[in-house]
This record gives C-alpha cells, sequence and structure tokens, in this order.
C-alpha cells in the first residue's frame, strides 16, 4: 500500500490560519488547562468573555447537571479589560496556537470601551463578540437576538479594531439566519453557533429551581441537534465562516458540524467530561480523514446530503392490509 | 449542602492565591485503574485508583475530580470532585470514601477492579498545620468525614495531639473513626438521633475538657463550624489561648476543578469582583469572622449565656 499523505487540516477564519480546525467553547477554557493538556496542539485558543470592567459573577449553584449536558448560570465574571491584559493574557501567551477574545458587554457601548481597551494589544488574533450569553441580568441576550442591534455592535467592534471579528449567535431566536446575515453585514468576519439554550432545572423534592438564577444555559450532547441545526441554517445565510458549538465530544461530531456548513468547530462541556477531548479529536480526526481519503478538511464543509434517503426497493409497496396474521406491533 | 452561602463569614484565601497561582503540586489528567471498591459503611463505599503520580504529591485536604463517564460514553458531563480519603505512597494508590447521594455515586458503585477511570489530581489548597501546634481539634460531619482524615494523619505524624468530632445522623452513618483511631486521634463519636450532635450540648462536653487548641478544622457543617469559631475566639475561662486559627473545607458544585470555569464560587453575590473559586482558592479556607457577628458574640457573653449559645440555630447542613 503506498502511504498517503497526512490530510491537511488547515482552516481559515478570516485572515486567520488555523493549525487545525479545533479550538475550545469561551467559558470551558483557560490556560489553567495547559496543566494537564498540551495546548499547542490546538486550533486556536479562545478566552472567556472579557468585560470592560470588573464584574462578579451569579449567586451559587451556578453549575447542575441534566440528561447529557449540563446547566450552568456562571454569570461571566471578569476582571475587567485591563485586568484579563495583566494577569491572563500573559499565560495565554506560553502557548503557540493564536488568541481568539470573547468580549462582552451590557449595553452596545460597553462593547465598544472594552474593545477600545483591548485594540492593539500583543497576543491577541481575533474577537468573539458574545452577543448571546443566556445568563445576563441586562441587556447580552435581548441584544443578540435583534438583528440591527447586532449589526451595530460588531461594525462598532470592527472599526475599533484590527484583527478579525466573529460573532458568537445565541440559538433562543426565532431565526438565527437573520442574526448571522446582521452579523455578515456589520463586518464579521466569522459566526460562531451556538451559545448556550435557555433551561430551567427544578428540585421536585424541595420546590426549589436548581440554579440560583433560576434559568441557566444548557450545553451539552443534549443540545447538539439543536446547534447543528442552527449551524446549518446559518451557514445557508451567509458567505463567511461558521464555527459550529454545541455538544461536540467526538469525531464523528466534528464531522457532523462540518457537513452542516461549519469551517471549524469550539468544544466546551466536553472538556470537563475528559480533560483532553480536543486532543484526542484532534488525533481522531486526522486519521479518519486519511482513512476515508479525505486530503483536506475543509472538502467536508458544507457536504451535508439534504432530501429523502433513496432507499430503491426494487417494487411497489401496497398499503392494503396482508390477508393472514396480525400486524406486528414496533416496540 | 453544596455552594450555600455562609452568611456572616469572610473567606480568606489560604493560602494567598492569584489566577494560576502554582498548584501546591501541579495535578496530574490520569486513567487510573480501579484497586478496589468496597462497602465500609451504609451507604458508604471505598474506592481505591492506582495513581502514584497523585500519590506522590498529594497534600491533607486536597481533592480529585472523578470523570463518571466510562471511556467512550459522553454522559454524565460532569466529573464529581472527591476528598482524597487516604494516600499510599508506598502502594502508588489513593482513597476516596464516598457517599452514594445520586446519580453520579450510584454508577460509581458499579466500577470493577480493573478499569480505568479518568482522574485530575491533586487540587485546590488543603489544610494547613500552623507551626508549633501542639493540639488540634478536627470536626467532620457526614461526607465532610471523608476530607478530614489525610489531616488527622499527617497532624499525629507530626506529633501533634489530635481530638477529633465525627457527626451523622445516626451510628450507621458515621464514617472515619477507625482510621482516625489507627492514626493515634481521639475521636468523640457524636449522632443526632440520641442528641449528641447538638452543638450546645458538644460544646459542654469540649468546654469541660478544659482544653484549648492551636488550630480548629471543620468539614460538612455549617453548625460545627459556628462552634469551632466560638471554641477558637473565645476560648473557656481561665483559659489564655484566644483566636486559634479555623479552617474550613467547603463544598460546591464543579465542572473543571482546575480554576478556569468559575462554577464554584464561595461567595455571596452583590460584590463588585469575583468572590473565592472552591476548587482552586480552596476547598480549605482560613475562617474570618466579621464585625457583626462579634458585636453578636460580645452582648451575647455580656448576659453570661454559655459559650455555645445561639450556635444551635445555625441550619445544619449535612445528612
Ligand atoms: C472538594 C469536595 C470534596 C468532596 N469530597 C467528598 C468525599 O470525600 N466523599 C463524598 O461522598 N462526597 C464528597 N464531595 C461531595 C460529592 O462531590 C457529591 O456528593 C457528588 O458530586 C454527588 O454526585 P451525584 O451524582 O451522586 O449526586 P447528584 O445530586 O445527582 O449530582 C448532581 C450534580 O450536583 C453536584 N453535586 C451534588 N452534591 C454535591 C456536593 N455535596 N458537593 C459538590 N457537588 C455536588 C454533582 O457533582 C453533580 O454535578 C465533595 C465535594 C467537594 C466539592
Ligand atoms: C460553564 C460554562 C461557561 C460558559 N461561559 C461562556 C462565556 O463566558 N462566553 C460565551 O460566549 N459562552 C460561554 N459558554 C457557552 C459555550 O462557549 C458554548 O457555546 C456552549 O457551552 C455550547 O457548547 P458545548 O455544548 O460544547 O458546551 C459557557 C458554557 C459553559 C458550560
Ligand atoms: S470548578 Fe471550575 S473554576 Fe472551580
Amino acid at each position: 500500500m503506498t502511504r498517503r499523505k497526512a490530510p491537511d487540516l488547515r482552516v481559515r477564519i478570516g485572515s486567520l490560519e488555523l493549525a487545525n480546525p479545533v479550538m475550545p467553547a469561551s467559558g470551558c477554557f483557560g490556560p489553567e488547562l495547559g496543566a494537564i493538556v498540551d495546548l499547542n496542539r490546538l486550533g486556536a485558543m479562545v478566552t472567556k468573555t472579557v468585560f470592560a470592567g470588573p464584574r462578579s459573577g451569579n449567586p451559587a449553584h451556578r453549575l447542575d447537571e441534566s440528561y447529557g449536558g449540563m446547566l450552568n448560570s456562571v454569570g461571566i465574571p471578569s476582571d475587567g479589560a485591563a485586568g484579563f491584559v495583566r494577569q491572563l493574557l500573559p499565560h495565554y501567551r506560553e502557548w503557540r496556537p493564536p488568541t481568539i477574545v470573547s468580549l462582552g458587554g451590557l449595553s452596545e457601548e460597553e462593547f465598544f470601551v472594552a474593545a477600545e481597551q483591548l485594540a492593539g494589544v500583543d497576543g491577541i488574533a481575533a474577537f468573539e463578540v458574545n452577543v448571546s450569553c443566556p445568563n445576563l441580568e441586562a441587556g447580552g441576550h435581548e441584544l443578540g437576538a435583534v438583528p440591527a442591534a447586532v449589526e451595530r455592535v460588531i461594525r462598532g467592534v470592527v472599526d475599533r479594531v484590527q484583527v478579525p471579528v466573529i460573532a458568537k449567535l445565541t440559538p433562543n431566536v426565532t431565526s438565527i439566519a437573520d442574526i448571522a446575515r446582521a452579523a455578515e453585514a456589520g463586518g464579521a468576519s466569522a459566526v460562531t453557533a451556538i451559545n448556550a439554550v435557555l433551561g430551567l432545572a427544578v428540585d421536585a423534592r424541595t420546590r426549589q429551581a436548581k440554579i440560583g438564577t433560576t434559568t441557566g444555559g444548557l450545553t451539552g450532547p443534549a443540545i447538539k441537534p439543536i446547534a447543528l441545526r442552527c449551524v446549518w441554517q446559518a451557514a445557508r445565510a451567509v458567505q463567511i465562516p461558521v464555527i459550529g458549538v454545541g455538544g461536540i465530544a467526538t469525531v464523528d461530531d466534528v464531522i457532523e458540524f462540518l457537513l452542516a456548513g461549519a469551517t471549524a468547530v469550539q468544544l466546551g462541556t466536553a472538556t470537563f467530561t475528559h480533560p483532553d477531548t480536543m486532543v484526542r479529536i484532534i488525533d481522531g480526526l486526522a486519521a479518519r480523514l486519511a482513512a476515508d481519503g479525505v486530503a483536506s478538511v475543509s472538502e467536508l464543509t458544507g457536504a451535508l446530503k439534504v432530501g429523502p434517503a433513496r432507499h430503491d426497493l426494487g417494487g411497489v409497496l401496497d398499503a392494503s392490509a396482508p390477508e393472514t396474521g396480525s400486524p406486528v406491533p414496533h416496540g | 449542602m453544596g455552594a450555600r452561602p455562609l452568611p456572616n463569614v469572610r473567606l480568606v484565601k489560604l493560602p494567598p492565591a492569584g489566577p494560576l497561582a502554582p498548584h501546591v503540586a501541579p495535578p496530574l489528567l490520569v486513567e487510573a485503574p480501579v484497586v478496589g471498591n468496597v462497602p465500609v459503611a451504609r451507604d458508604y463505599l471505598r474506592l481505591t485508583l492506582e495513581a502514584p503520580g497523585i500519590a506522590a504529591s498529594a497534600a491533607p485536604g486536597q481533592f480529585v475530580m472523578l470523570t463518571i463517564a466510562r471511556e467512550g460514553e459522553l454522559a454524565p458531563v460532569l466529573p464529581r470532585p472527591m476528598a482524597i480519603y487516604g494516600i499510599d505512597r508506598a502502594a502508588g494508590t489513593i482513597d476516596v470514601v464516598y457517599r452514594i447521594v445520586g446519580a453520579g455515586t450510584r454508577r460509581m458503585a458499579g466500577w470493577l477492579p480493573g478499569e480505568r477511570m479518568t482522574t485530575v489530581g491533586p487540587l485546590g489548597r488543603g489544610f494547613t498545620i500552623p507551626r508549633n501546634a501542639r493540639s488540634i481539634l478536627v470536626f467532620g460531619r457526614g461526607i465532610g468525614s471523608c476530607s478530614i482524615t489525610t489531616l488527622v494523619r499527617e497532624a499525629t505524624g507530626l506529633g501533634v495531639e489530635v481530638t477529633v468530632v465525627l457527626s451523622a445522623r445516626d451510628r450507621d452513618a458515621l464514617i472515619g473513626a477507625e482510621t482516625c483511631c489507627e492514626a493515634g486521634a481521639s475521636v468523640i463519636e457524636v449522632v443526632d438521633s440520641d442528641g449528641s450532635s447538638d452543638p450546645v450540648r458538644l460544646a459542654r462536653l469540649l468546654g469541660h475538657a478544659g482544653h484549648t487548641h492551636d488550630a480548629y478544622y471543620v468539614c460538612g457543617s455549617h453548625r460545627m463550624l459556628e462552634l469551632a469559631a466560638r471554641l477558637a475566639h473565645h476560648p473557656v475561662r481561665g483559659s489564655t489561648a484566644t483566636h486559634a486559627e479555623v479552617q474550613v473545607s467547603l463544598e460546591a458544585h464543579m465542572a473543571c476543578g482546575l480554576g478556569y470555569c468559575h462554577g464554584c464560587a464561595a461567595g455571596r453575590p452583590g460584590l463588585p469582583a469575583e468572590t473565592p473559586l472552591v476548587c482552586r482558592d480552596g476547598p480549605v479556607f482560613r475562617w474570618a469572622r466579621t464585625e457583626r457577628q462579634d458585636a453578636a458574640l460580645a452582648d451575647a457573653l455580656a448576659v453570661g449565656s454559655d459559650v455555645a449559645a445561639g450556635a444551635a440555630s445555625a441550619p445544619e447542613t449535612a445528612p
């Protein structure tokens, strides 16, 4: 057998070239993970959402588990942009992959203040504008549901920074395609879909809402079909790349997102379950593409087959009941 | 229990830590073979994992994150924080004693010897024993009793006189007595079912022992924390020692255990900045009294009330 060339895992997000399409999801990663996982293997690193000024997070409990996933309402505690640059960014610089800084704000103005503070800072390769956090007491979520507001926020950030700007979209809207189009119109280099799905957990025994803020964001394998649908809808609506996120935990999951239209993927909850999932997936993806004879990972993007799957039964089905015997019940 | 905010309590990081301050020892990610998983009391099992690297560097009061999902499984998505109950450096193993309380621990009870489980540790900042300490008092209640055994062993090994109060709802649910006795500690077992765990009774018992300690440690009970604080800060009349150290090991729901997800913050809401993280800045904190509490206590003492008066009203936290 002849040795095939190793598959090309590189992907482009705007002017940014990534060594592979796998990166962490915002809030589910920090350089602290570098103590147990080789972060140099990642396509990129994504920070927790940074606000302009310092803010505290939400009351306990901030986490709860649910079937096939989890609810969180951490609420984006932040040291503020200055604190981030001083305390956390130096630790990102110790690793080779590009750092994508997630940017947050409760008002349009607050996004711009944060963008101005971080513009031109060494070691920031791109911004992911979080117009989608389900756990903020004001603004964030609603803002991400209004196309005109998303367009203004993205344009305002694009105007203030020199690196690619990615818009992170919420699934908690009627038409994610409209929001994706607004982000593209604002000048986004890519969109990330999706942030957490708004949920509620109840303790039947104590009659208490399990999460401190009552509602929280559902993440993990349970939301994968929703995320896939959103990626597919967003990818059909815009020309810019889509970064897929939501319930990814295996090589198959990654391939599914690529087929649905994603150029790259992010992993959040899966890193909690098995901290080295991203690295295992990068290895597994290369092996899988090689085995399938796929030369470049980008060949898969958007290659989803739709429409009724073809089964040629080579005959004509007769809908009338069989003459004898009783129908077999389906279990 | 979990991360219910401690009212009127200021948590002091111990030792002071910032983001990414070096761990006591860097944590490891290992696929640890199960060596044993056997019942030790009603609803309690002792899990032994082969993890020489963790055993080599684990310190008293540290914990591990145990992934419940087996290799190839995607859920349950969250790993479970578990205190390190015992360390056998020669054998290269660590022990965890856990109580079956929900879906995750129920699955743990099915783990078989030879299976490899994803384990991260040692994590967090554990207990510290003050230099020159001669005697310490350690409280453990319910599953909180599982966090103190490494401290007890370390302290007795240093020649410190250790008194351990173990508390539970009833006799069958008491855990850790044998381990603490073997280590050379004096053990007092108290239970709710005969009223002996009542803080006022316990305060009298401990007060009449006429003994003060250089440090007090608590895990698993807010009421015991109150009691320890009173004993530490206002010891029985005639004693000279005041303001002995109080350390408390807290619990919080966790996802990463490493300090990046911010799921486990310990403090009260409404503060301008993020509060300490139980996984990174704790789980052991130095306990500090607020002024309001000092005032309340001064009032109580002024009317000549019992040392522990009022402690009994604090809500109980452990099963
Ligand atoms: C630092 C630390 C050390 C601990 N050490 C021990 C120990 O040595 N022995 C022991 O039996 N238990 C210990 N616990 C508590 C243990 O983590 C919980 O009992 C366990 O997570 C329950 O999981 P479950 O799936 O059975 O329960 P469920 O109630 O089904 O769990 C649902 C979710 O809530 C979380 N959760 C539930 N109860 C707790 C709790 N008390 N603390 C933190 N998270 C919780 C779970 O991790 C899970 O994410 C410790 C907790 C912490 C934070
Ligand atoms: C604990 C936690 C914290 C999160 N924090 C943020 C955040 O700060 N900013 C953000 O844009 N998304 C945040 N998210 C959402 C994730 O980035 C991601 O969109 C979501 O978890 C879905 O992916 P997953 O199913 O792989 O986890 C957070 C998710 C979790 C579980
Ligand atoms: S558990 Fe993630 S920060 Fe503490």
